[in-house]
């Protein structure tokens, strides 16, 4: 049993790490990016498996169980709130506290004058990236952690004890998760390690997306010179969380520096010069990138199609995956492109016939993975995925 | 890639030079003490990095 189980996973790590490579597997791969789908399939609550991790993982592996799944993500409710809640941040609205425990947790961006880092603090950004985040950030998005110069407190020992603590216990665990989801279900995890481009993350958790925008126009030199600083930061940090075998991407989650959220101009002048950069080094040391491209990226094809070839996988949400595939496709692998509210929305039929032209279009040399659009929450129907996936299987045979 | 981290490299928050100073002139397997202080010393960084891209 557990020899069959072995030959289960290895068979769909060659197939998923092919396709990653833009080579043709026996068959299309399956790796949807299922959240708190997981938690409806198993039957939790997205309060329980947002502040329980241990019911997240479990309700990860329910459903690798159940799905004929290539690769699964160990646990894509990623923010654990019992994390965040000993350490004090305040920009999410936990399930079960701020929001119904039926309703997955949200990031809440303050408004501009409420900003976690402010407009004239870009120099002190840029000298020193790690202190203005110990020093400036954290203290202010910790209801805990008090600034420096303030009498230290109890809950402000307590945010760095616990915190550290549990954040150390919490990516251990994804160790385990990992082995059981091989063991038990024969599944691949499917990413390992974090990027975010500079500019995104400077719109995240810095200076808000519409602090961004103002500084864009009243400061452009400032916001390129920080993002340039952050580079290194981020390098790093995408890299000590990499696979050391080298087979499953690092993920980028690409959020808010795409026309029309910035214009062309600030595109090419800030985003893509502090980003390709990072993704050529981490290429250099034989890692691959998944750009998950949240949101429409076409405006922005061509400047990805200058990344050295299979460098990364191009996943599409809301973007027109025919056409990537006619900008992308003879260089890198796909992924994506079944809308996620086709799958909350639609019929099985329906979503059988879009796996179909999907497939068609886009995979027919390989280099494609099936998947939703964007990370499946709790409205996708389980017939639904249970149509994508077989629908996958039917029609994606080599 | 151009470095641009003025006080603080990746990977680090405070560094060992500044560490080194605090302890004798002569120590023991200095070596030792630099790796470990540094490896601890990158879970930190870890840490507030963390705080900022996952959480």
């Amino acid at each position: 049993m557990a020899n069959e189980m072995e030959k289960l996973y290895q068979a769909r790590l060659a197939r998923y790490t092919t396709a990653m490579r833009n080579e043709k597997p026996d068959m299309v791969p399956i790796r949807p990016f299922v959240a708190e789908f997981t938690a409806k399939y198993a039957g939790y609550t997205c309060q329980e498996v947002t502040h329980d991790y241990e019911k997240a993982f479990d309700a990860a592996c329910k459903c690798a169980a159940a799905f004929d799944w290539d690769a699964v993500v160990g646990n894509m409710v990623y923010v654990w709130t019992g994390l965040t809640q000993a350490i004090g941040l305040k920009y999410y609205a936990v399930p079960g506290v701020d929001i119904s425990p039926d309703t997955g947790f949200q990031y809440r961006e303050p408004p501009p004058d409420r900003a976690f880092m402010r407009a004239d603090e870009y120099d002190a950004l840029i000298e020193d990236p790690t202190g203005f985040l110990l020093n400036v950030w954290l203290p202010r998005v910790s209801t805990d952690v008090v600034p420096i110069g303030a009498p230290a407190t109890l809950r402000n020992n307590l945010s760095f004890l616990k915190g550290g603590m549990a954040m150390l216990n919490y990516f251990f665990g994804f160790g385990g998760q990992n082995q059981r989801l091989r063991t038990e279900c024969g599944t691949v995890s499917a990413i390992a390690g974090i990027l975010k481009a500079p500019m995104d993350i400077l719109a995240d958790k810095l200076r808000g997306y519409l602090g961004l925008i103002n500084d864009l126009m009243e400061q452009p030199e400032k916001v390129l010179a920080a993002c340039e600083a952050l580079m290194p930061h981020l390098t790093w940090v995408a890299l000590s969380g990499a696979d050391p075998a080298k087979e499953v991407p690092i993920t980028i989650w690409m959020h808010r520096g795409c026309v029309p959220f910035v214009s062309r101009e600030h595109f090419d002048r800030i985003y893509w010069p502090t980003l390709k950069p990072i993704i050529e080094e981490i290429w250099s040391k034989g890692h691959q990138v998944l750009f998950y491209a949240e949101g429409s990226w076409d405006a922005h094809l061509g400047a990805f199609a200058e990344l050295p070839e299979k460098s990364i996988i191009y996943h599409v949400d809301r973007g027109d995956i025919f056409n990537a595939h006619k900008a992308l496709g003879g260089k890198f692998c796909l992924s994506g492109g079944i809308p996620n509210a086709m799958l909350a929305y639609n019929s099985p039929n329906e979503v059988r016939a879009c796996v179909k032209k999907v497939i068609e279009g886009v995979a027919r040399d390989g280099g494609y993975i099936m998947d939703a659009s964007a990370i499946v929450q709790d409205d996708a129907r389980v017939e639904n995925m249970r149509a994508m996936t077989e629908a996958a299987r039917e029609y994606g045979q080599y | 890639m151009a470095e641009k981290t003025r006080q603080r490299p990746p990977g680090v928050c405070i560094p060992w030079e500044e560490k080194r100073k605090e302890l004798p002139t002569q120590i023991t397997r200095e070596d030792l003490i630099k790796a470990i202080w540094e490896k601890n010393d990158a879970l930190a960084y870890v840490y507030i990095w963390h705080c900022l891209l996952s959480f």
